[in-house]
């Protein structure tokens, strides 16, 4: 009887013994789509990235034609045009390539860092652990915008990629702090024992065992700084450190809000693109949060 | 059953040692010159109040003691090596594949975030190569072995859908999936329920015999050691104060120390108005009592207890007691 229903159990689990790389990507998607927040914030993403993807082909002008200047929205330009007469929906359009570019890359190199760092730091201890934490707590300490600023003016080359290298380099100390604070309570506890118990060695433990524990944190921290990169590569563009012919949404706002008493389209539509990027990082990564979570059931 | 286990080979074989732990305040000797044997297919228990060092015995076995502990001093001979010589990167090829250990959380000794079954994986892959299909039908018998129903299944459940109990017996299997030679149990039982405790007990005794692996069972319950074990240390302070094999320690305990411990069992055939207490506490390591450490809590304490530390020394066959009133 017993080994009948074991045969039984074993034909028809044969298939699905281990859930593949795949199917666990799609158990995600699955609860992720439970939460109506986490879907609105993907939707919107997912609109932005379009936007973004289709700008040359959709967007109604090209980012050079020049009309007449400082139109209020009509019909023909639904959001207006600027003080040199461009087509803002079309500018619109175009940005979100620049800024999505900027705020997601500038994330990733922040992400590479400071996580390498606080684990590094908050698993080894000791002295490692100070080194790393006072050269932290110096970047961290230390004005940001002045620092971009300083690191900016070193260089030779203009342009987003720039923007993105250094903002991405001097903004990581928040996450290292983080990070290490997690590892120092985590690499106390019995599963990292006994996991040391069964030979894993250090950096085993370090990436496989303890990262994905604190991956909640680090989406959390990481969809909140994604707006913060917009606004900084606006202000670099703005006091002369990017490219200005390309337009990011920080460009337009900086340049929009000299004429923000008068003429409100221009600051108005960049602006609400920044708010809607930001907040659709936020719902999905609070959806995302909760969906690799293994203890929030489908 | 005596005979046949003296003339067996020993497995692990620890010879003073010595783990210490700095701290601000001193050095605390959690593990002062301790020696024990565990002879192969044997099951050593090692039996101590809380604080008496019995666990740091356990970790520097894996030399996972981590700071501000460091092991001082004494060898460690498992399968004819000295542990001690070993570097971290052969240790860790010990750890899981010659030695495993369980620990007394079974909840939290899970990782929370993978399923059971992947965990198991690759506690099997650390140790062994063998291909991905193949790991998962190792994991799903050896799920089956620790007696965990629908396998296939529950493998790729997270621990948090296991029971205490069953979370036990996952580490067991995690524990075994690499065939040890010696397995150190932790304390295994405590967090769990009494029914809970017996079948867990009773697995270690089957698997026990399925695996012929040498058990290091450490632990506070005499009554947890007496399913299982067939010899016993027992551990005072930072000290063996006696060594013997079950029926002995039973029947014939001679330390001061092992009586009390006995005398402080409740049993159901014998009539007693209260139950023993032994008065006083588990010495501070950090100032431990000169002399015989247990002297402060013993009623049979003389001058010369505070004075001298009493040597352990051979009473009778395989039986050691660390007391004056069985010295010569």
């Amino acid at each position: 009887m017993k080994n009948r229903t074991q045969e039984h159990f074993q034909k028809k689990k044969e298939k699905t013994l281990r859930p593949s790389r795949a199917t666990r990507l799609f158990i995600i998607w699955r609860k992720l789509r439970k939460s109506k927040l986490a879907i609105a914030g993907f939707g919107i993403l997912l609109f932005m990235c379009l936007i973004a993807i289709l700008s040359p082909i959709i967007a109604p002008y090209d980012p050079a034609w020049m009309g007449t200047s400082r139109l209020p929205p009509s019909l023909d330009n639904v959001f207006g045009t600027d003080n040199l007469g461009r087509d803002m929906l079309t500018l619109v359009m175009h940005g979100a390539r620049i800024s999505l570019y900027v705020g997601v890359a500038s994330v990733l190199i922040e992400m590479v860092i400071g996580i390498s760092i606080g684990m590094i730091a908050g698993y080894f201890g000791g002295i490692i652990d100070e080194v790393l934490m006072r050269i932290t707590d110096v970047i961290f300490s230390l004005p940001a915008i002045m620092m971009l600023l300083l690191a900016v003016s070193m260089f030779e080359t203009r342009g987003e990629n720039m923007i993105i290298l250094i903002m991405g380099l001097l903004d990581w100390p928040f996450m290292a702090r983080v990070v290490r604070g997690e590892y120092l309570s985590l690499r106390e506890t019995t599963y990292v024992e006994a996991a040391r118990s069964m030979g894993a060695s250090g950096w085993r433990i370090m990436v496989r065992h303890i990262l994905p524990n604190m991956l909640s944190v680090i989406i959390v921290l990481a969809t909140m700084d994604i707006p913060w990169f917009i606004f900084y590569e606006a202000t670099l563009t703005f006091l002369g450190f990017g490219d200005p012919s390309s337009a990011s949404w920080g460009v337009l706002l900086e340049n929009g809000y000299m004429f923000a008493q008068s003429h409100w389209w221009m600051i108005t539509f960049p602006g609400l693109a920044i708010l809607f990027t930001s907040l659709g990082f936020n719902l999905l990564g609070d959806g995302l949060r909760d969906a690799l979570d293994v203890k929030v059931r489908e | 059953m005596r005979e046949e286990h003296t003339s067996r080979k020993a497995i692990l074989e620890i010879k003073d040692l010595k783990t210490y732990y700095f701290i601000a305040e001193g050095v605390v000797k959690a593990v002062d010159k301790v020696s024990v044997k565990v002879n192969e297919g044997e099951a050593l228990g090692l039996v101590g109040e809380s604080g008496c060092g019995k666990s740091t015995v356990a970790h520097s076995i894996l030399k996972l003691i981590r700071k501000p502990g460091r092991i001082v001093g004494g060898e460690i001979w498992f399968e004819g090596e000295d542990l001690m010589r070993k570097s971290e990167a052969e240790m860790r090829n010990t750890r899981g594949g010659k030695i495993a250990m369980v620990f007394q959380n079974p909840t939290s000794s899970l990782n929370p975030v993978f399923t059971v079954g992947s965990q198991i994986a690759e506690a099997i892959r650390l140790h062994q190569k063998v291909q991905k299909d193949e790991v998962n039908e190792k994991v799903k018998d050896i799920l089956a072995k620790v007696g965990i129903p629908s396998p296939s299944e529950r493998m790729n459940d997270y621990p948090h859908e296991f029971s205490g109990g069953m979370c036990q017996r996952a580490m067991i299997a995690m524990a075994l999936s690499c065939n040890p030679r010696l397995f150190i149990a932790d304390e295994p039982t405590t967090n769990l329920d009494v029914t809970i405790q017996a079948q867990i007990l009773d697995l270690m005794r089957i698997l026990r015999k399925d695996f012929n692996a040498s058990i290091l069972l450490i632990g506070h319950d005499f009554g947890v050691m007496s399913e299982l074990c067939d010899k016993i240390a027992v551990m005072y302070s930072g000290k063996v104060v006696e060594s013997a094999d079950m029926g002995t320690i039973f029947n014939d305990a001679k330390h001061p120390y092992t009586k009390a411990l006995l005398e402080s069992i409740p049993r159901i055939n014998i009539e007693t108005e209260r139950l023993r207490v032994i008065p006083g506490d588990v010495p501070e390591l950090i100032r431990p009592p000169p002399g015989c450490r247990f002297h402060p809590r013993c009623e049979y304490a003389k001058e010369v207890c505070s004075k001298e530390e009493p040597p352990l020394i051979e009473i009778g066959r395989g039986h050691e007691v660390a007391c004056v009133l069985y010295a010569h």
